[in-house]
C-alpha cells in the first residue's frame, strides 16, 4: 500500500439527455481506505454519475483527477486501466457455469498449449482470488447455480479483481446497490469483504438505498437530488432524518406513514376456505372491506403462490374463494381482472410492465374491453384521458401518457402498475412487494395509494419482506409457514422482531 | 442513417457501372432453371453465338421461382429489348408473354414448348429420342425377350417417351413389357427405381428371365444398374437404356457396364438454331414452323470412346 | 436487454439524428427510387412501371401484412410458402373434379384456417416453439400438396377462364396522358389486405393485446389478456393469408405447382423485418412492412431494368436488408453492439499468451 491515500476527484461532471439535464455539475471526492455513501431518490442522477465513471456515456463536461493528475475517461476500457471497478446491481452470474469460470468471465481462462483449458490453474488462481477477500467458504468447482445470492454477490465483487496480478495496488471500487438482493447474513459477510478493501487502501463509492447500511460502514456520505449533489457530510455529523430530508426536499415529519384509516366492518368482501394449490398446501382467511391484511413469511412459504391463486395463474385443487359473498368459478387472470380483482407482481418489469410500450399502454392493458367500441375499436381518447388522470392520482413523474415505460425510474414504473390497477375499479388489490427497490420518495407515494385505495373501500392483500412497512400499514397480518397460512394476527402492537419470531416458529 | 444512405449510394452506382444500355441488339435469356446442367450449357452456347452476331445478351435466372420470373418478363417488356428467349414451359408464365407481346417484343422457346405467343420454340423431339432407345433394345434383343420399364406419367415431356417405347416394344411380338413402373421420388428417383428394380430381380429370381430395362430418363436407370449389380446378376447380358446423357450415365457406359445406351439432346445446336431463328426474324423474315427439331443422338461405348 | 434500460430522463422532443434513425430505411427507399428513376428516366418512373411493381408485389403483400401480425406476438410462421403452395393444389383439384370457382375458393380458404389453426394450437396451447411448430407444418403442407397433386403441375384447360382472368384482370381508372391507367385486381386485393391489417393493430383492442403479448408475454398474461386465443388467432389470421396469397399465385400463373409459393415466406419475413427498422421500439409494424415489401419489389424490378446479373441483384437485396437492421439497431440501441464487439476484440491479443 502506498503511503499516501488514493484521491480521485471529480469536478463539474454533466451530462444532459435531449434537452434534460441528467447530472448537473457534480463534484465527487473519493479517497483510499474510506467508503463513500451516495445516495438519492430514483432519478437523481446517480446512474447517470456511474455510467460516466465507467466510460459508458461521454459526458457534456467532466474533469476528473486521479492522484493529483488529470485523467480521460473515453471508454470502458480507460476506466479500467485507470483502476476503475464496477458491482452493479443485477447479479448477472451464469448458472450453468463453475463459480471459477464465473470470476473469470471478463477474461481469459488460464490456458494449456493455447487450445485447452487449464482447469487446475482456474480453480487455483480462484481459490487465491477468494481468499485474497477473506472468502473461504465458496468451492469455486461448484456450479453458480448453488451459489445463494449473497454468495454470488461475492464472486461477483472477487471476479472484479481477477484478471490482474493481485499488486495490492489500490482499486476504485464503485458498487450500484450490492445488497439490493441479500439477506442480514449475506451482507454481514459483504460488509466484512468492503472492510477488507478498505483496509488494503481502496476507495469506494457505495450506492445504496439503505440508509441503516452507511451508518454502519459509510465514513462519508453524498446526496443527490434532481441532477445536483445536494450536500456531503461525514457519517458522523449527519442522521438519517436529515438526509431523508435532503433527498426529497421534504421534512420527514409530513411523510411518515399515517394511521390505518379502516379496519374490516360489515359482511367480508374475499373469504378463502380451504384453499389448495400445487403450492400452497392450506389456507383458510376472510377479507373485510376497506381492509388490508398483510402476509409476511420466509421466502419459499408460499405467499406469492397465494396471491396467484387468487387471481387464477395457478389452478386451485380444492378450496373455495368467495368474493362479496358468490363464490368463484374457475379463475384465470383475465376473468379475475374483470371481477374487479387487481395485481400488482413482484418484478414489476418481466411481469408487470410493457417496457417498449406508452405509460397509456402500459395502464389500459387490462381493460382495453372497457375502452372500446363494440368490443373491437379502441377509443384512444378514452383510453388516455384516463391515462392521464390516473397518472395525475398515482403523483406519476413522466414526459406525459406517451413516454415509454422502460424510461422510467423504478419507482413510477411501480406508481404506473398501481394506476392500472386503480382503473380496474377494484374491489380487491394483490400487491406482492409493492416496494421492492424504488427510493424513499416514492415508497411513501405508494403507501399513501395504498391507504387511500382502502378508504375507497378496497380490500388489499399484500406480501411484503419489509415487516415494518407490514406492521405499519396493515390492519391484520396473515402469517405463512411451509405454504400454510399459519397464523392470523392484529398488526397494532406487533413489533418487528415478534413477527419475524413468528415467521421462523417451529422451524 | 446518413451512413446508410451514403453507403446504399456507393452501392448502387457499383452496380449502375454493369448496366449501360447499348445500340446493338438485346435479347434476355430467361429462366428459373440456370442451375441446371443442360439450361446451362445452352446458355453458354446462345451467349456465343450472340457475341458472334453482335448482340448483347441479359441472362435471367430466377432460381426455380416461376412467379418471379413472370415478374422479372414483366419488367424486362418495358425497357423496349429487342427479343426474348424463355425455357420454361410457356403456360406457366403466360402473363409476361402477353406482357412481351403486348410490348411488341418477340419470345422465343428454348427447349420450352409450342405456345400460340412464342414466334417459335426450338427443342429435341421427345418422340424420336424415346424411338432411338426403344429401337437399340429391340434390336440388341434381336425381337424377343422380357423388358422392364421405368415411366412418368404426371410430366408430359416424359409420358410421350414412354408411350412410344410401348408402341415400339408392343409392335415387337416376342417382346414382352414385364413390368412398367414409376419409381418413387420420396430419396430420389434413382433410389426409389433401384429398390423397384431390386423387387423385380426378386420377382424373376432365374438367370435370363429380364432380358432389358428401358428407362425415360437417365435417373431410373442408374437405379437399376446398381441393383443388378449389387445382386450379382451383371453376367446375364441384360441391357439398360436411358434417355438424356448425364455425367453420370456417360460415366457408366464408358466403362462398359450394362447401361449400354443413352440419348443426348444437342443443347449447345439448340442454342445456336434459336440464335439463327431470332436474327431471321429480326432480319424480317416470317416464321410459321411451331417447333423446330434439332436432332438428338445415341449415346453408346463406341461414341464415347477416347 | 438490460443495456436497453434508461432510468434517465426522456429524450428531447426532435433532434435530426432522431429522425433519420427513425425513418432511415425510408429515407433509403426514396433514394433507391431516385436512382433508378435518374438511371432508367424513360421506364422506371412511368405509370404502367409502378402498377407493374404493385401487381407484383401484392401476393407477397399479403402474407407479409398478415404475416406481420403474428410478427406483433413475438413469434414467426415459416408455414405461409407452402400453405400457399398447397392452396394452389387444394383449388386446381377441385377444378380438376369440375369444383366451381366458388367451391375452390371456399375450400382453399377453409385449407388456409385449417392450417393456422393447426399452427395456433401447436404454439399456443401445447406451447411448441412457433419455429419448430411451423417448421414441421412447413413440411406437412409442403408433403400434403406433393401427394394430392402427384408431384405434377396442374393447369390448362381444367382451370376455368373466369379464375385465371382475374388474376391478370384490371379495373381501368381512365386515361392520363396516352396512357390507360387500370388497377389491377391482384393490387386491390393486396390493398384491402393492408387495411384490414391496418385497422386490426392499429385500431382494435386486439391489436393492442397482440403488441402487449409481444412486448411482455408473462405481464400480458397476469395483466389478463387471454394470450393463448389471441396468439392462435394470429395464426389463423397467418394461414387465412397465405391461403389468399395462394389463390392470388394459382390465378396469376394460371398454374399451380405443388412448391411454387416457397420463395414467399422468406421474403415475408424480411419485408417485416425491413418494416421494424422503421419503429421506434422496433416493433412490427404494418406500415413498415409496406415499404419493406417495396424495397424488395423495387429492387428487383429496377435491377432488372438494368440488365444487372440475377445473382448480383441478389446479393445486393440480401446486402440492403441486412445494412438497414444493422445500421438502425446500431444508432437504435446506444450503440450497444458496437460496445459488444469492442470487448470482443479487446480480448482477442490477450488470448495468445
Amino acid at each position: 500500500m502506498s503511503a499516501v491515500p488514493l484521491s480521485f476527484e471529480i469536478r463539474h461532471a454533466s451530462k444532459a439527455y435531449g434537452g434534460v439535464r441528467a447530472l448537473v455539475d457534480a463534484d465527487l471526492d473519493l479517497v483510499g481506505g474510506e467508503v463513500h455513501g451516495l445516495i438519492g431518490e430514483n432519478g437523481a442522477g446517480k446512474s447517470t454519475l456511474i455510467k460516466l465513471l465507467a466510460g459508458l456515456e461521454a459526458p457534456d463536461r467532466m474533469d476528473a483527477r486521479l492522484n493529483g493528475g488529470a485523467i480521460e475517461i473515453g471508454d470502458s476500457a480507460a476506466a479500467y486501466r485507470l483502476g476503475l471497478r464496477f458491482i452493479h446491481q443485477e447479479l448477472n452470474i451464469v448458472p450453468a457455469l463453475s463459480v471459477a469460470e464465473n470470476l473469470f468471465i471478463n477474461n481469459p481462462l488460464p490456458r494449456r498449449g493455447g487450445v485447452f483449458v487449464d482447469w487446475r490453474a482456474l480453480y487455483r488462481r480462484a481459490d487465491e482470488a477468494l481468499h485474497s477477500l477473506g472468502i473461504r467458504h465458496i468451492n469455486p468447482r461448484l456450479p453458480a447455480s448453488s451459489l445463494s445470492a449473497g454468495d454470488a454477490m461475492l464472486v461477483k465483487i472477487a471476479s472484479a479483481f481477477i484478471g490482474e496480478a493481485d499488486s495490492g495496488e489500490p482499486r476504485i471500487m464503485i458498487m450500484d446497490e450490492p445488497t439490493a438482493a441479500l439477506n442480514s447474513a449475506e451482507v454481514a459477510l459483504l460488509f466484512d469483504v468492503i472492510d477488507r478493501l478498505r483496509a488494503r487502501g481502496d476507495a469506494l463509492l457505495y450506492v445504496t438505498h439503505r440508509l441503516d447500511e452507511l451508518f454502519r460502514i459509510a465514513q462519508r456520505v453524498t446526496v443527490m437530488r434532481d441532477g445536483r449533489i445536494i450536500n456531503s457530510h461525514a457519517i458522523a455529523e449527519t442522521s438519517t432524518s436529515e438526509l431523508i430530508t435532503e433527498m426529497t426536499g421534504r421534512s420527514v415529519a409530513d411523510r411518515k406513514a399515517g394511521a390505518s384509516v379502516s379496519s374490516g366492518k360489515g359482511s367480508p368482501r374475499l373469504t378463502v376456505r380451504g384453499l389448495r394449490t400445487d403450492a400452497v398446501a392450506h389456507a383458510s382467511f376472510s377479507l373485510g372491506p376497506g381492509e388490508i391484511l398483510g402476509i409476511a413469511g420466509l421466502v419459499g412459504s408460499g405467499r406469492t403462490e397465494l396471491l396467484h391463486a387468487l387471481l387464477g395463474i395457478d389452478p386451485l385443487l380444492a378450496g373455495s374463494i368467495e368474493l362479496d359473498g358468490r363464490t368463484l368459478p374457475t379463475l384465470s387472470p383475465a376473468k379475475a381482472w374483470q371481477l374487479g380483482i387487481a395485481y400488482v407482481p413482484e418484478e414489476r418489469r418481466s411481469q408487470g410492465l410493457f417496457l417498449g410500450d406508452r405509460v397509456s399502454q402500459n395502464i389500459t392493458a387490462p381493460h382495453l374491453d372497457r375502452l372500446s367500441w363494440l368490443k373491437t375499436f379502441l377509443k384512444r381518447g378514452e383510453a388516455n384521458n384516463l391515462s392521464r388522470h390516473l397518472g395525475e392520482a398515482v403523483r406519476l413523474k413522466s414526459a406525459g401518457i406517451g413516454q415509454r415505460a422502460r424510461q422510467l425510474s423504478g419507482g413510477n414504473q411501480q406508481k404506473l402498475l398501481f394506476a392500472r390497477a386503480i382503473l380496474a375499479q377494484p374491489r380487491l388489490i394483490l400487491l406482492d412487494e409493492p416496494t421492492r427497490g424504488v427510493d424513499v420518495g416514492a415508497k411513501y407515494d405508494i403507501y399513501r395509494l395504498i391507504r387511500e385505495l382502502a378508504a375507497d373501500g378496497a380490500s388489499i392483500l399484500m406480501v411484503s419482506s419489509e415487516l415494518d412497512e407490514l406492521i405499519a400499514l396493515c390492519d391484520r397480518i396473515l402469517l405463512m409457514r411451509k405454504g400454510r397460512a399459519a397464523e392470523d394476527l392484529q398488526a397494532a402492537g406487533l413489533t418487528e422482531n415478534q413477527l419475524l419470531e413468528r415467521c421462523y416458529a417451529f422451524q | 442513417m446518413r451512413k446508410f444512405s451514403l453507403l446504399l449510394v456507393i452501392l448502387l452506382l457499383t452496380v449502375a457501372g454493369v448496366g449501360f444500355a447499348q445500340d446493338a441488339p438485346t435479347v434476355a435469356v430467361m429462366t428459373p432453371f440456370l442451375a441446371q446442367p443442360g439450361t446451362q450449357i445452352m446458355v453458354e452456347n446462345f451467349e456465343a453465338a450472340a457475341m458472334e452476331k453482335g448482340w448483347s445478351v441479359n441472362v435471367i435466372d430466377t432460381n426455380e421461382d416461376i412467379a418471379a420470373l413472370v415478374s422479372r418478363m414483366e419488367d424486362v417488356a418495358l425497357q423496349g429489348l429487342d427479343a426474348i428467349i424463355i425455357n420454361v414451359d410457356p403456360t406457366q408464365v403466360e402473363p409476361g408473354l402477353h406482357a412481351a407481346v403486348d410490348a411488341g417484343i418477340p419470345v422465343f422457346g428454348l427447349d420450352s414448348g409450342a405456345h400460340p405467343l412464342l414466334v417459335t420454340n426450338v427443342t429435341s423431339n421427345g418422340y424420336t429420342m424415346a424411338a432411338e432407345t426403344a429401337t437399340y433394345v429391340v434390336d440388341r434383343l434381336s425381337g424377343a425377350g422380357n423388358v422392364i420399364m421405368f415411366i412418368f406419367e404426371p410430366y408430359p415431356p416424359v409420358q410421350k417417351r414412354g408411350a412410344i417405347a410401348r408402341a415400339i416394344f408392343e409392335n415387337t411380338p416376342d417382346i414382352t413389357i414385364a413390368d412398367a413402373i414409376t419409381p418413387s421420388f420420396d430419396n430420389g428417383p434413382l433410389e426409389g427405381a433401384r429398390n423397384a428394380m431390386e423387387a423385380v430381380l426378386l420377382a424373376h429370381p432365374d438367370a435370363g428371365s429380364i432380358q432389358a430395362v428401358w428407362a425415360a430418363w437417365d435417373d431410373p436407370a442408374l437405379g437399376a444398374l446398381q441393383a443388378i449389380e449389387d445382386a450379382g446378376r451383371v453376367d446375364e447380358g441384360i441391357v439398360i437404356v436411358g434417355i438424356d446423357a448425364t455425367e453420370q450415365a456417360r460415366d457408366a457406359i464408358a466403362r462398359g457396364s450394362n447401361f449400354e445406351a443413352t440419348v443426348a439432346q444437342d443443347f449447345a445446336g439448340m442454342a445456336q438454331k434459336v440464335a439463327d431463328l431470332v436474327e431471321s426474324h429480326l432480319g424480317g423474315a416470317n416464321i410459321t414452323q411451331v417447333n423446330h427439331y434439332v436432332p438428338a443422338n445415341l449415346v453408346t461405348q463406341a461414341d464415347l470412346g477416347e | 436487454m438490460k443495456d436497453r434500460e434508461s432510468t434517465g430522463p426522456a429524450r428531447a422532443a426532435f433532434s435530426p439524428e432522431r429522425f433519420l434513425r427513425r425513418y432511415g430505411t425510408l429515407v433509403g427507399f426514396i433514394l433507391i427510387v431516385v436512382f433508378f428513376w435518374t438511371q432508367r428516366p424513360g421506364t422506371f418512373m412511368t405509370i404502367p412501371n409502378w402498377v407493374n411493381i404493385t401487381r407484383q408485389m401484392s401476393i407477397l403483400g399479403v402474407v407479409a401484412f398478415t404475416m406481420t401480425i403474428v410478427m406483433v406476438t413475438g413469434d414467426f410462421d415459416l408455414s405461409i410458402g407452402a400453405m400457399a403452395s398447397l392452396v394452389g393444389i387444394v383449388a386446381g383439384t377441385t377444378f380438376q373434379n369440375d369444383g366451381a370457382v366458388g367451391t375452390a375458393v371456399a375450400l382453399s380458404l377453409l385449407a388456409g384456417v385449417a392450417g393456422g389453426l393447426l399452427n395456433g394450437v401447436l404454439v399456443a396451447y401445447i406451447g411448441i416453439s412457433a419455429f419448430v411448430a411451423t417448421l414441421g407444418t412447413l413440411t406437412v403442407f409442403r408433403g400434403l400438396a406433393l401427394y394430392i397433386s402427384g408431384g405434377a403441375s396442374i393447369y390448362g384447360r381444367v382451370i376455368p377462364a373466369e379464375f385465371s382472368s382475374f388474376g391478370r384482370g384490371a379495373i381501368p381508372l381512365g386515361k392520363i396522358g396516352a396512357t390507360d391507367l387500370a388497377l389491377p385486381n391482384l393490387t386491390i386485393l393486396a390493398i384491402l389486405a393492408l387495411i384490414l391489417v391496418f385497422i386490426i393493430l392499429n385500431y382494435t383492442i386486439v391489436g393492442r393485446r397482440l403488441y402487449a403479448i409481444g412486448g411482455n408475454m408473462e405481464a400480458a398474461r397476469f395483466g389478463g389478456i387471454r394470450i393463448n386465443r389471441l396468439r392462435l388467432l394470429s395464426f389463423v389470421i397467418s394461414g387465412l393469408g397465405a391461403a389468399v396469397a395462394g389463390l392470388m399465385l394459382f390465378s396469376r400463373l394460371s398454374t399451380a405447382h405443388p412448391t411454387q409459393g416457397e420463395g414467399l415466406m422468406l421474403q415475408a419475413i424480411a419485408a417485416v423485418f425491413l418494416g421494424m427498422t422503421l419503429s421506434e421500439e422496433s416493433q412490427p409494424n404494418v406500415g413498415g412492412t409496406l415499404i419493406g415489401v417495396l424495397i424488395l419489389g423495387v429492387l428487383a424490378n429496377g435491377l432488372t431494368q438494368m440488365q444487372i446479373d440475377t445473382y448480383i441483384q441478389q446479393i445486393s437485396t440480401g446486402a440492403i436488408i441486412i445494412l438497414a437492421v444493422t445500421l438502425s439497431s446500431l444508432s437504435g440501441q446506444q450503440r450497444h453492439y458496437g460496445r459488444w464487439l469492442r470487448r470482443l476484440l479487446r480480448r482477442l491479443p490477450r488470448e495468445g499468451d
